[in-house]
């Protein structure tokens, strides 16, 4: 078994027909962090956790979690395994102790003790019919079933769907614990707020191909910044215009207002001989406008 | 009129009663054509009771028992049971599924949804009287058969008016209600209840006053099919179902929607007791989810209990009707013509004047594998392609089980239900021959009955197998009754014919009756094939589904 990694996946390729739903995927996921997998609608990500959980064959490529490979070994996998699905649907007779109790037997027993602390946790309310329970209600019960055996890797498809803000944080503090146990989070995600707050790294991925794999800090410093200068005389638009990395330039008298991605140092030292800088403000780009440019710049290149 | 749900719920029900009505029609051609030449005679000496039942009067002719045999009563019965699921749904069914709410998010009153969905049920009302109609008035030209002057108009506008009847009783309830088994609970017991107890009742003294409240007598108390239109009788139905149909608009308004929910049990009202907690949790909590078969035993109950329910009735039944009829009755059935005996065969053959012969014809031929293939059909397609298309197949292989095992495990299920329906049908047999004093050696009982079993476990074998290579239920149960269908009557064929006698063993059939085991005994040999046909079948399904991927969408 591999020390660091948790899932790796080499050239992962699923073809439903003609239909390329995952293209040769390559990702390293190491013991202890929250990975956090982002991508639109329809990008690959539910193909993705469905070829991990050995539920559908991969068409090319490989998978292993803790150095076993998804496949040949997905049994002994799932002992370690918490997995929540997208678009999650138990049985609607059953109520939820019944639903934990039914898992908990086919994986040979479960610390109640721990199932009930969960419970307390999210919120839950196990006493009643999955059926009669409202969405988020539902959602509840598939996380303790997904966080009750204390598996060494968790892997939870759009987890949040249906929380309610209070919960949705109470589970993103869940996940970091698991992650600070030295166990490992599996994250899929449309909405970046959750994955920005407790991903370690993000793998973005659209139309089956990953596009971006960073860590949330070099995504961050990666991002395209509002920088504003104040300038000791009237600025000259092509000036800036010229600098690498800059663009959407505005000026307005002594004032210039850009858009920028780079390193500061790069924009100071371009300015710096032609102008005397008299203030300067910039405000970094939040992760989901780096998001959406990934999404843009796939959507040119396609 | 709302258009768009109109025509919506006729293009999701349109297809049911063209081939409910379709079907009966075929029955009631098939039924001609085998009733044509018997001495109507025979049937005049059926004692009162059986003749009421099947809704014979005396002095018929051949065509007139075919018509008023399958059409008045079976015909009757199948479009009344098509409206009844359709009323009951109409409302209650969309509150279930937790579709009213955005149907009604349209700008559209309760009143109109409801409205349009009551006229799709008088609209597919008349379409299906009127297939059958052409069928029953048709055949005889064709057939040549003199059916006298038989009025099958007045027959079918009185069937129309008690199908309208039934769909809004149902439809009303569930309306007023918003609980679909309730609706489809009660209204079933009302069609049951009257349709036995307007057959019986006249036979008692003083019963033919208490015959009119039940509303099958208004359908056919006065014997439209004899004697023509009774527009008083018409008008008490009919008035009835738009007094219905005025409670479910008035029921609809005044009441609270629910929410999309599953229904209650009766052990979940156990379980809410304090009284009853404990023992109640431990029935239908622990051990129901103790582990992989019996979860799937304890959502195959209501199946399991009603097939059981029917053989030991029916059998009984028929050990008591065997004492009732009157011996020279069957004598006659030994000079019945050729074309008498092709209708017995597709209902397994024998002998009627014998007690084997009896059973083989009323049950054994055909409701009985019918009856054990309802439970095992239902366990196979559900155990894979059920999970599938309900999507909880995800999660339940999240845990560290193989697929093999979700496999064995749901046989194993599969095969205690139809031991139990076995042993269901040799204890009535069994009660049935001792009131019958019909001498039929148990051992011989028990024979027919493990054959049955392993009838009904091949077939359900085979729907498994499906599902588990194709993930989708409606192949499996459609894969697998229209297999089932298709061999049976490959086998009666062979009965008939001595040229496809050979062909006949190519149906599993064959091995379940061929042997003719209520007379001889068991045959080992033919118990050993089924089993094989059902071990092969279960094994192939393995490899099946292993290969497969999961299917996330019905």
């Amino acid at each position: 078994m591999s020390d660091t990694s948790a899932i790796r996946t080499e050239g992962l390729t699923k073809h439903y027909g003609k239909v390329e739903a995952l293209n040769d995927l390559d990702l390293d996921i190491r013991a202890g962090e929250v990975f956090g997998f982002l991508g639109p609608n329809g990008a690959g990500k539910t193909t993705t956790i469905r070829t991990m959980m050995d539920e559908i064959r991969a068409t090319r490529g490989s998978a292993t979690i803790l150095g076993m490979d998804t496949h040949a070994k997905s049994v002994e996998i799932r002992k370690y395994i918490g997995y929540l699905p997208g678009d999650l649907a138990m049985y609607p007779n059953l109520t939820g102790k019944d639903t934990i109790t039914y898992y908990a037997n086919l994986r040979g027993g479960v610390d109640w003790k721990h199932v009930d602390a969960l419970a307390d946790r999210l919120d839950a309310d196990l006493s009643k019919k999955v059926g009669d329970l409202s969405s988020g209600n539902r959602q509840k019960v598939g996380l303790i079933q997904a966080f009750m055996s204390t598996p060494q890797v968790l892997i939870m498809d759009e987890p949040s769907t249906g929380l309610d803000p209070l919960v949705q944080r109470e589970l993103q503090k869940m996940m970091r614990e698991v992650a600070d146990e030295g166990r490992t989070v599996f994250l899929s995600s449309h909405t970046l707020s959750e994955v920005q707050r407790v991903a370690d790294r993000v793998g973005i991925i659209r139309h089956g191909h990953l596009v971006a794999l960073e860590t949330v800090h070099a995504l961050r410093a990666k991002a395209m910044r509002q920088v504003e200068l104040e300038l000791d005389k009237p600025a000259d638009v092509s000036v800036f215009e010229a600098i690498d990395g800059v663009s959407d330039v505005k000026a307005q008298n002594n004032h210039v207002l850009m858009t920028f991605g780079g390193d500061m140092g790069t924009l100071l030292k371009a300015v710096e001989g032609r102008y005397a800088i008299v203030d300067i403000s910039t405000q970094s780009a939040d992760l989901e406008e780096i998001f959406l440019t990934y999404y843009q710049d796939e959507e040119a290149s396609a | 009129m709302l258009a768009n749900v109109f025509a919506k719920t006729l293009r999701d029900r349109w297809r049911g009663w063209a081939i409910a009505s379709g079907v009966t029609g075929f029955f009631i051609v098939l039924g001609m054509a085998a009733y044509q030449g018997i001495d109507m005679s025979v049937m005049d000496t059926f004692p009162e009771a059986y003749r009421s039942l099947l809704g014979l009067s005396t002095g018929m002719d051949a065509g007139a028992l075919a018509i008023s045999a399958i059409y008045g009563s079976y015909g009757a019965l199948t479009v009344a049971s098509m409206a009844l699921g359709m009323g009951a749904s109409a409302i209650a069914g969309e509150e279930r599924k937790g579709t009213l709410g955005l149907l009604l998010g349209c700008p559209k009153s309760r009143t109109h949804v409801l409205v349009s969905k009551m006229a799709v049920l008088v609209l597919l009302s008349a379409f299906a009287t009127s297939v059958m109609w052409a069928f029953s008035a048709a055949t005889p030209g064709v057939l040549d058969i003199n059916i006298g002057d038989m009025n099958i108009a007045a027959l079918s506008i009185h069937m129309f008016a008690s199908t309208v009847f039934y769909g809004l009783f149902a439809t009303a309830i569930g309306a007023a209600t918003g609980n679909r088994g309730a609706a489809i609970g009660v209204t079933v017991g009302v069609l049951v209840l009257g349709f036995l107890g307007a057959g019986l009742l006249p036979m008692l003294k003083g019963g033919e006053d208490w015959v009119k409240v039940f509303p099958w007598y208004y359908f056919n108390g006065t014997d439209p099919l004899n004697n023509g239109v009774d527009w008083s009788h018409l008008g008490i139905l009919l008035g009835a179902a738009a007094l219905l149909a005025g409670v479910a608009v008035v029921g609809l308004n005044r009441r609270d929607l629910k929410a999309q929910s599953v229904g209650v049990t009766m052990l979940d009202r156990l379980r809410a007791n304090p009284l009853t907690r404990k023992l109640a949790d431990k029935l239908a909590g622990t051990a129901r989810v103790s582990s992989i078969w019996l979860k799937t035993a304890s959502e195959h109950q209501i199946a399991l209990t009603a097939a059981c329910a029917y053989l030991i009735y029916v059998q009984l039944l028929l050990g008591w009707f065997y004492t009732a009829i009157p011996q020279e009755t069957f004598a006659v059935f030994d000079q019945l013509p050729e074309s008498m005996g092709a209708m017995f065969a597709l209902f397994g053959g024998g002998d009627v004047t014998t007690p084997a012969g009896w059973f083989q014809i009323e049950t054994f031929g055909m409701m009985a594998p019918v009856m054990i293939m309802i439970v095992t059909i239902s366990i196979g397609a559900n155990a894979l392609a059920g999970e599938e298309s309900r999507r909880t197949m995800g999660l339940l292989l999240a845990n560290p089980i193989t697929r093999s095992r979700i496999i064995i495990e749901k046989a194993i299920t599969m095969v205690v239900f139809a031991a139990v329906v076995g042993v269901a049908a040799f204890l009535g047999t069994w009660g049935g021959v001792l009131i019958g004093d019909m001498g039929i050696p148990v051992e011989n009982i028990a024979a027919v009955c493990i054959l049955l079993t392993l009838l009904g476990i091949a077939g359900g074998a085979l729907a498994l197998a499906i599902g588990a290579a194709t993930g989708r239920k409606s192949a499996a149960i459609w894969g697998a009754a229209g297999t089932a269908i298709t061999l049976h009557l490959l086998n009666s064929l062979g009965m008939m014919s001595d040229s496809l006698a050979g062909v006949q063993k190519l149906s599993p059939f064959y091995y379940y009756l061929g042997s003719d085991p209520l007379n001889n005994g068991m045959d080992w040999s033919h118990a050993a094939i089924l089993a094989v046909i059902a071990a092969v079948l279960f094994v192939a399904a393995i490899p099946l589904f292993q290969r497969r991927d999961i299917r996330q969408r019905d």
